[in-house]
């Protein structure tokens, strides 16, 4: 078991993760025994290449995935142990999602994108209102709240995304290759956003990129291969 | 944004298929409404004060038997029995028609207040009709139907007896429950015969509901082991067991009707998996964002159970508006006089509605919750 201060001296602390995937009659290991520790308010950058991983680490860290083996803290909760319904509400306190694909509804304005995580919440409608216009603000699309995603250039959903992560102020901020379906200028501008989230507002952020240029935007980065931290 | 307003988005987002769909249902449900209903018309057995106190007498062999005309003093004689007058079935085809489309009865006129007293006309007119042998009376709707006023002469060929009569139209009736028939004097029925001394049915009225069981048994036992025993019984086993002639309408209207619900299920669950399968990486999105199974399952059932009902209020709506509204006498040709929706029918059709949407909604929200995050966002991406 891990000691109660190690769990409190980090965010998220890994100790002897596993995951095997199977794969007809063969075995696939994904993550062999990795042990690993992050800090409150880092900008950690997961580099790789593919199938090395570290998409498979990031989503047991986010809950949305499970280990084979090992455990998990994230905040002093061992992710790995939360029943399907314990998980769902943890990830909706606690964790920002980005994805490379911005994965926005699109029926819904940005405003209705961001304000959508609210809904799991006791929040009224005016309170809200005050959270999601911070968060389009934060991201600088305050002007663009009532737009489809259609309407919006690729870096413009990307910030809704964000702003959708921000929404529910989680303390950890996963990002699964964010600037991967975008220009460079807009690249550039959602690697800044994330950067600012971990320098100013304390926020963990963790990433997952194949960009170097991207990667070193972060404050550490770690790289995964066959499974395994290399460095 | 509410949760409510999220759903509404959801389901109309492809606006030709929710279209197509909530129509779909609408079709189904207001063919299943008019089958319902057309089935109701057609075995329902007259319920007017009148037919509780009415008994018909027929060939206990067949109803095409005739009955012979001696039989009418005995009747007459049961205690009980108020008054009795022949029936007759004249089967006549009307102008250039080629089947009948109003039904013609040979009856005692004198009796017509007493026995159908609902028949409403104005006296003077039943006055002539008494006085004049050759004339007839014709219910609202068949004077209607082809335009017939009194004073007017028609001609009928009977399909059954080797004659053609021609009658004065002496009077219109109304009030009935079916304003369609025409009576007429059974003396000219017997003259235009060959006076046979027969008749088809006895239409007996009895004084009071108490007496029902005792005449019918009485009527019945009269003619036993006589060369013509009959069948007497209520009017609305009568027409029940006239119904039953037609054959086993119940079961093929009732085949067909789950037929169109099977059909109607099929269709639905299919539109709502494919409405599902392409938002697949979205709900594992909110999945992700931390909405719960019974929470999708909650959206994918409101989506599925609102399209249905929707369908529903327009097909049963529109059932209900064009049944009630409508014509009906003029739609089906004179076939029904009334088309009632009632709220049992209403009702039934709601439920299979609202049936559907949650039958259509089960293998999405199964296949949503088999579906972990990552596969549900790996298989889009």
């Amino acid at each position: 078991m891990l000691s109660q201060v190690m769990v409190e001296a980090n965010i998220v602390t890994i100790r002897k993760l596993s995951k095997v995937y199977q794969q007809g009659d063969i075995n696939v290991t994904a993550l062999n025994q990795i042990s690993l520790d992050i800090r409150a308010g880092e900008f950690l950058t997961l580099m790789g290449p593919s199938g090395s991983g570290k998409s498979t680490l990031l989503h047991i860290i986010a809950g949305i995935d499970r280990p084979t083996g090992g455990e998990c803290h994230v905040q002093g909760v061992d992710v790995t142990r939360l029943n399907e319904s314990e998980l769902a509400d943890w990830r909706n306190q606690n964790v920002g999602f980005v994805f490379q694909t911005f994965n926005l509804i699109p029926v819904l304005t940005a405003y209705e994108n961001v304000e959508l995580p609210l809904l799991l919440t006791r929040l009224n409608r005016q309170q809200r209102r005050h959270q999601v216009n911070t968060a389009l603000e934060l991201v600088g699309l305050g002007d663009r709240s009532h737009h489809l995603p259609r309407q919006l250039s690729g870096g413009q959903e990307q910030r809704v995304a964000i702003a959708r992560a921000l929404v529910t102020s989680p303390s950890l901020v996963v990002a699964d290759e964010p600037t991967g379906n975008l220009d460079s200028q807009s690249a550039h501008d959602v690697l800044g956003i994330l950067q600012t989230l971990s320098q100013t507002a304390d926020k963990t952020v963790i990433m997952v990129t194949h960009d170097p240029k991207a990667a070193a935007f972060g404050s550490r980065t770690i790289h995964l291969e066959k499974g395994e931290l290399t460095n | 944004m509410t949760v409510g307003s999220f759903i509404i988005k959801n389901a109309l987002r492809n606006k030709r298929r929710a279209t197509l769909s909530v129509l779909s249902v609408a079709v189904s449900l207001f063919l299943l409404v008019t089958l319902l209903v057309a089935l109701r018309e057609l075995t329902l057995p007259p319920e007017d004060a009148g037919a509780a106190l009415r008994v018909v007498v027929r060939n206990r062999v067949s109803l095409a038997n005739p009955l012979p005309a001696r039989q009418r003093p005995i009747i007459e004689k049961i205690p009980g029995v108020e008054a009795v007058s022949p029936f007759t079935w004249f089967g006549g085809n009307f102008k250039n028609e080629e089947s009948m489309t109003f039904a013609q009865f040979a009856m005692d006129p004198k009796l017509l207040r007493t026995l159908f007293g609902e028949a409403k006309m104005p006296e003077k007119q039943y006055e002539d009709f008494l006085k004049d042998q050759r004339s007839a009376i014709i219910g609202k709707l068949s004077a209607d139907k082809y335009k017939l006023k009194v004073g007017d002469k028609i001609s009928l060929t009977s399909t059954i007896y080797p004659a053609t009569l021609e009658f004065r139209i002496a009077g219109i009736y109304s009030g009935t429950i079916d304003d369609r028939n025409l009576l007429f004097h059974h003396k000219y029925f017997d003259e235009a015969t060959g006076d046979l001394g027969q008749v088809g049915t006895w239409w007996v009225k009895v004084r009071s509901a108490e007496d029902m069981p005792r005449v019918i048994t009485a009527i019945n036992a009269a003619f036993a082991n006589s060369s013509s025993e009959v069948r007497a019984e209520t009017e609305r086993a009568f027409q029940l067991s006239f119904i039953s002639m037609l054959g086993n309408i119940k079961l093929l209207v009732g085949s067909i009707s789950t037929v169109v619900v099977f059909t109607l299920i099929l269709v639905t669950a299919s539109t709502m998996s494919m409405a599902i399968r392409e938002r697949f990486r979205e709900l594992a999105v909110l999945k992700a964002l931390g909405f719960r199974r019974r929470e999708l399952f909650a959206f994918i059932l409101a989506e599925s159970f609102g399209l249905a009902l929707l369908g529903a209020l327009i097909g049963v709506g529109g059932a209900y508006a064009l049944y009630t509204y409508g014509n009906i006498s003029h739609m089906t040709g004179g076939i029904f006089i009334t088309f009632e929706v009632t709220p049992k029918i209403i009702g039934f059709a709601t439920l299979v509605a609202a049936s559907l949407g949650i039958v259509a909604s089960i293998a999405p929200s199964i296949s949503v919750a088999r579906t972990s995050v990552v596969d549900g966002l790996k298989t889009l991406d």
